[in-house]
């Protein structure tokens, strides 16, 4: 079997965790903070330090900003995040063609 | 490296459906996050409510004339669709999230063709029923308007169930077979059409509404405890 594809594989993605929150982002534009924890059934620091560790590798970019005098966080996939979500699935195409039988 | 040469080797040696089983999990998780969820339970449990009151209300004081009833039913719509909006208003500020979200923005361009057909359907009606009082303000003129207006509901909530969990396209269809069946069995000999079209409408957007906002608040309950 060719080990490319897994080689390629981006670590900080793979994690289950931040993959849920980039599977999600790529779906919306942005979404909450509250969106992210509550459909993940995450805890708060769970998803505080996923996101930590997604926007230091520049693929997640955070908003505060204020609704109704509440505190309001909102998360974004920023395009290297985009181009790296999408090689992230066309690897696992990949693996998957791969391991298809001839 | 040679931590990623490891990682490798581990993860070749997986299951091979490994890569498949990772596809199906960011698909779901896609389509979830794509969906709105906000305040369902309440929102239907008040319109079945606000239906109920509604229908009950209009057969008691009997508002008869197809202007009465049209105009009556207009202001029904405003009361359910104002308290919705308060409703979700509501949800948003509680739970820190924008109130113009995707899935809010998709949901309301959804529902909007048919309830503005719905609208401009009444509004034609209302117009037309002083002029010809032998066409729509006759008996079966009471009911044909409730019948489609139960029908463009249907066909807007079945629209906007592509955004919105699976339930939803049932409770569409719901209306759309019902409205449709009405329409075929007409008013029954001898009842009376205004009783029948007060009774088409506390049926379907009174009882209809009531049950599923019910069902989803023991749904979302149960799910939330597990």
């Amino acid at each position: 079997m060719n080990p490319e594809p897994f080689l390629q594989i981006d670590r900080v993605i793979h994690e289950k965790g931040r993959l849920a929150i980039m599977s999600m982002l790529a779906a919306s534009p942005e979404l909450s903070f509250t969106e992210l924890r509550d459909t993940l059934g995450m805890t708060d620091g769970n998803v505080t330090t996923h996101i930590r560790t997604l926007q230091e590798a520049g693929y997640l970019s955070v908003t505060k900003s204020f609704q109704n005098n509440r505190p309001l966080t909102t998360c974004a996939l920023t395009p290297a995040g985009k181009r790296a979500f999408t090689h992230y699935i066309n690897l696992l195409e990949r693996i998957i063609q791969q391991n298809k039988p001839k | 490296m040679l931590a990623r040469q490891r990682f490798a080797m581990q993860s070749i040696g997986m299951e091979s459906n490994w890569a498949a089983e990772h596809l199906q999990v960011i698909r779901t998780l896609m389509e979830r996050s794509a969906l709105y969820r906000r305040a369902l339970a309440p929102i239907m449990i008040f319109n079945g409510v606000v239906g109920l009151a509604a229908a009950a209300l209009g057969w008691a004081l009997k508002v008869g004339s197809p202007h009465a009833f049209i105009l009556y039913w207009a202001a029904v719509c405003v009361v359910a669709m104002t308290g919705s909006f308060l409703l979700v208003r509501r949800q948003a500020i509680k739970d820190s999230e924008p109130f113009w979200s995707p899935p809010t923005r998709r949901v309301s361009q959804a529902f909007l063709p048919p309830l503005a057909a719905g609208l401009m359907i009444g509004a034609v009606a209302w117009v037309r029923a002083g002029s010809a009082p032998g066409n729509l303000g006759d008996s079966s003129g009471m009911v044909w308007l409730p019948t489609l207006w139960v029908v463009l509901y249907g066909c807007a909530f079945h629209a906007a169930g592509f955004f919105m969990p699976r339930g939803m396209k049932v409770f569409g269809w719901a209306f759309v077979v019902g409205g449709c069946g009405l329409f075929a069995a007409g008013v029954p000999g001898g009842a009376d059409p205004l009783d029948c079209a007060y009774g088409v409408m506390g049926l379907f957007f009174g009882g209809l509404h009531l049950a599923y906002g019910v069902y989803l608040y023991f749904t979302e309950r149960r799910r939330n405890e597990t």
